[in-house]
């Protein structure tokens, strides 16, 4: 396929707290509808990639094009699943999904309309009078991601949206965004430390190294889905994708074991 | 995937906790504190009664010649005529149009101070020594500049200003940075986030800075009454009857502007527990 890239990132350094060189040249190209994971350990700056990706930041050098146009928030279609629980807390379920269908002024009808049918497709249906308070942390994500995919974006992008959830929650939840994925057909960026997860979800593994962050690899997975975790196949990326992320820790921090 | 160890059924007997007491009936659970509390009232009213028949002076009345007093009052209206709901609307609609200014200047402009820090931090000077001083220390200058409704109003809106004032401002910088960056991945214009994260934010905080200022509107109106300038409001009934040496009458407009006060407090309190039903905590 030779069609140009959707995202183009280009970031040739990037700063925080005043003089952190957090990035230090991260250059990949995310196609359309392509189901991207960037995985690196804890702290080399994913989270602070996903904010220059989602155009909440710049970089200090370099541009992030989506659609050839510099990320944007107030211009282009973004949405961003956080990590940490993120629904306002005065909001019922149902409101909260509604939340950027609003912000963008979408007509009334339309609003009602988009996420009754998203509540259905993320399993909440019967808990739309509910506030955040009332559902667990699963269900809390699974708003989160209603939300995200409720107003069509662009690009999705995600930051470590499972790490809070006991390992059945997650794996479950893995299922859900890719049939959301597959029946949506958006271009999404996962971020993960989490090598079995990156794996098992993504197109492509982008793989960074420590701080300041470049890009050491990045690793085709080329598995039909579903994907099978027991398969030697999947084992065999794994473990590849492992070896590359373990080469970039400093000598003296432990292992991801294989 | 499916676990499936988990498909065998397992059959258990009950055993009886040893020594397990019956659970008590949860509608005596609750009634149980309102039995201690009329219990305790009673017992103290009781005491009260008993020792002002011992001491039998006219200076420390009973609860029996309260009572009579309070039925005088409600009946004929105090010596001028003027009955008791006339006082008691007196006073309030004062601390209403005062507490009611103060609303209205006071969160727009903890939102302001709120939400602009550097603002708040380069006009501390002027506003800060303005905390400090009590509305009362304001009543020489209330008398000179103002009189009549304007002049309460105007120490009621001192006492109540700053309560709210600060709650509005402190409660700014509660705003979650998440929910922030939720409405700025949407593209939200400031406004939308002003008002549909901001001030969804601080509410709760301004209801508990509106019955601080409540209160301490409702303490200011006895004293501002004191003053003379008016011859309606609990405070000047309090103060007429205590030249006539009528001390009966004194406390029941000290109990009425204790209950007064009180239903105000429980108003709000209602209001804020309708308000934000989504809070998990119980706010007092």
């Amino acid at each position: 396929m030779n069609e140009p890239a959707k995202i183009k990132v280009r970031v040739k350094e990037s700063h925080r707290y005043g003089d952190l060189l957090v990035h230090d040249g991260i250059e990949f190209d995310v196609k359309e509808n392509e189901f991207v994971c960037v995985v690196g350990q804890s702290g080399c700056g994913k989270s602070t990639l996903l904010d220059i990706l989602s155009g909440l930041m710049k970089p200090s050098e370099g541009h992030v094009l989506i659609d050839g146009e510099p990320a944007d928030p107030k211009k282009q279609n973004i949405s961003f699943v956080f990590q940490e629980p993120s629904n306002l807390p005065w909001l019922t379920v149902w409101n909260n999904i509604a939340t950027g269908l609003r912000i963008k002024k979408y007509p009334t009808a339309e609003i009602t309309k988009i996420v009754n049918d998203i509540i259905d497709v993320v399993g909440l249906r019967g808990f739309q009078d509910y506030y955040p308070h009332q559902i667990s942390g699963g269900m809390k994500q699974r708003v989160a991601i209603a939300r995200a995919f409720a107003t069509d974006a662009d690009v999705i992008l995600m930051d470590e949206p499972f790490v809070s959830l006991d390992q059945h929650t997650r794996e479950k939840m893995q299922q859900e965004i890719l049939d959301i994925w597959r029946l949506r057909k958006r271009t999404v960026i996962f971020v993960t430390h989490n090598l079995e997860e990156a794996v098992f979800l993504g197109d492509r593994v982008v793989i960074l190294t420590n701080k300041p962050a470049r890009v050491k690899e990045e690793m085709d997975i080329q598995l039909p889905r579903p994907r099978d975790l027991l398969s030697p196949e999947f084992n065999e990326l794994r473990v590849r994708c492992t070896e590359s992320l373990n080469a970039t820790r400093a000598p003296r921090e432990e292992a991801v074991p294989t | 995937m499916e676990d499936k160890s988990m498909n065998t059924q397992v059959n258990y007997t009950r055993l009886p906790l040893a020594g397990a007491r019956k659970a008590p009936n949860q509608l005596m659970k609750r009634l149980r504190p309102v039995a201690y509390n009329i219990l305790s009232l009673g017992a103290g009213l009781l005491a009260w009664q008993l020792l002002a028949m011992a001491v039998s002076s006219p200076f420390f009345p009973g609860p029996a010649k309260i009572l009579e007093a309070f039925i005088q009052l409600a009946n004929q209206g105090d010596t001028m005529g003027n009955s008791l709901w006339a006082h008691s609307w007196g006073s309030l609609h004062r601390v209403l149009v005062g507490f009611g200014i103060a609303l209205i200047l006071g969160v727009p402009f903890g939102l302001l101070m709120g939400l602009n820090k550097p603002l708040y931090v380069s006009t501390r000077a002027i506003v800060e020594p303005f905390r400090f001083i009590p509305p009362i220390a304001w009543i020489p200058l209330a008398i000179i500049f103002f009189s009549g409704l304007p002049r309460f109003a105007f120490l009621i809106f001192l006492g109540a200003f700053f309560p709210i004032f600060t709650a509005t401002q402190v409660g700014v910088a509660r705003v979650e940075p998440i929910h922030r960056k939720v409405f700025l991945i949407h593209g939200a214009s400031k406004f939308q986030i002003l008002t549909r994260v901001v001030i969804p934010t601080v509410l709760p905080d301004i209801f508990g800075g509106m019955r601080v200022g409540m209160g301490a509107a409702w303490l200011t109106i006895v004293a501002a009454e004191l003053t003379g300038g008016t011859s309606i409001g609990l405070g000047r009934m309090m103060v007429d009857y205590s030249e006539l040496l009528k001390i009966p009458e004194v406390i029941v407009g000290m109990l009425i502007v204790g209950a007064i006060g009180f239903l105000l407090n429980e108003s709000l309190l209602l209001v804020e527990k309708r308000l934000f039903r989504w809070r998990w905590q119980v706010s007092l």
